[in-house]
């Protein structure tokens, strides 16, 4: 096999052979890719600003790679809008690419488990309003990372019963 | 609109290949045809499940995801993919590969 691994082979942080994320279109996202925090911090600040989103918080999802969740519920067109906005000012190309992808599917994303060498997001920074679509995106959260943590449970009884 | 949980990523399943053929219709014309055949080749490619649903039919398909890869893009919900996963997904195994958000 070249340049690929097989997935349960390869020891990831939560063992999962795949990703799992939260998507939805009435909450702004934004994916700032090898990014400083100070820059996302500005832009998230900038955006909310500008928009009246009412707060956000900022997940760094690994070295230099931050996540931004804004507070207000908006339709999936102001959705979209504002991602563009940022993506123009910015002039940032991972973000870019990642708003033209969400544009595709019509739902924006944000990974929620680990992904090979990353860990799961975590949150860094919070600034504003948190109980709008903040609070609803922590709460699913909450599921998805139980899910993770059942599987891995799981996982793990699984490869206890094989070596006994 | 309601959240979902996206499962994605790479994975590697086995899929019947197809055969082109020829056929003369009466009209004199040759028709193309596609058949498929009992031999299979195993192909890689990037899919996506979109799921929908209370927590314990998400947990359930996703531990059924694990089998079952998607064909493509796929927005279902957690129970109805529960009902009838072959419908969503052909049977394969996750590959660990870069993929994008």
């Amino acid at each position: 096999m070249k340049g690929k691994l097989k997935a349960e082979s390869l020891n990831s942080n939560n063992g999962l052979p795949f990703i799992l994320g939260i998507t939805d279109q009435e909450t702004v996202k934004l994916d700032f890719d090898k990014t400083p925090f100070k820059t996302v911090k500005y832009w998230a600040m900038r955006t909310m600003k500008w928009f009246k989103l009412k707060g956000f918080i900022i997940l760094k999802s690994s070295e230099n790679s931050y996540h931004v969740v804004f507070d207000k519920r908006v339709s999936w067109n102001e959705n979209m809008h504002i991602v563009a906005w940022v993506c123009l000012l910015s002039q940032h190309k991972a973000l870019t690419k990642w708003f033209l992808m969400q544009c595709i599917k019509e739902g924006s994303t944000l990974r929620v488990s680990a992904k090979k060498e990353k860990p799961e997001p975590r949150i860094v920074f919070r600034y504003g309003s948190q109980d709008g679509m903040i609070a609803e995106f922590l709460a699913y959260r909450k599921i998805v990372k139980s899910i993770i943590a059942k599987l891995q449970r799981q996982k793990e009884l699984c490869s206890l019963a094989i070596k006994t | 609109m309601v959240k979902k949980i996206a499962v994605y990523g790479s994975y590697e399943a086995k899929v019947r290949v197809k055969q082109r053929y020829w056929k003369m219709r009466k009209d004199g014309i040759k028709q193309r045809y596609w058949r498929k055949t009992k031999r299979t080749k195993t192909i890689e490619q990037s899919g996506r499940y979109e799921f929908y649903g209370k927590g314990r039919e998400l947990y359930k398909a996703t531990i059924k995801a694990h089998q079952y890869m998607p064909r493509g893009y796929v927005h279902v919900s957690a129970k109805q993919f529960l009902e009838n996963p072959e419908k969503y997904g052909l049977e394969g195994e996750w590959i660990e590969r870069e993929i994008e958000s």
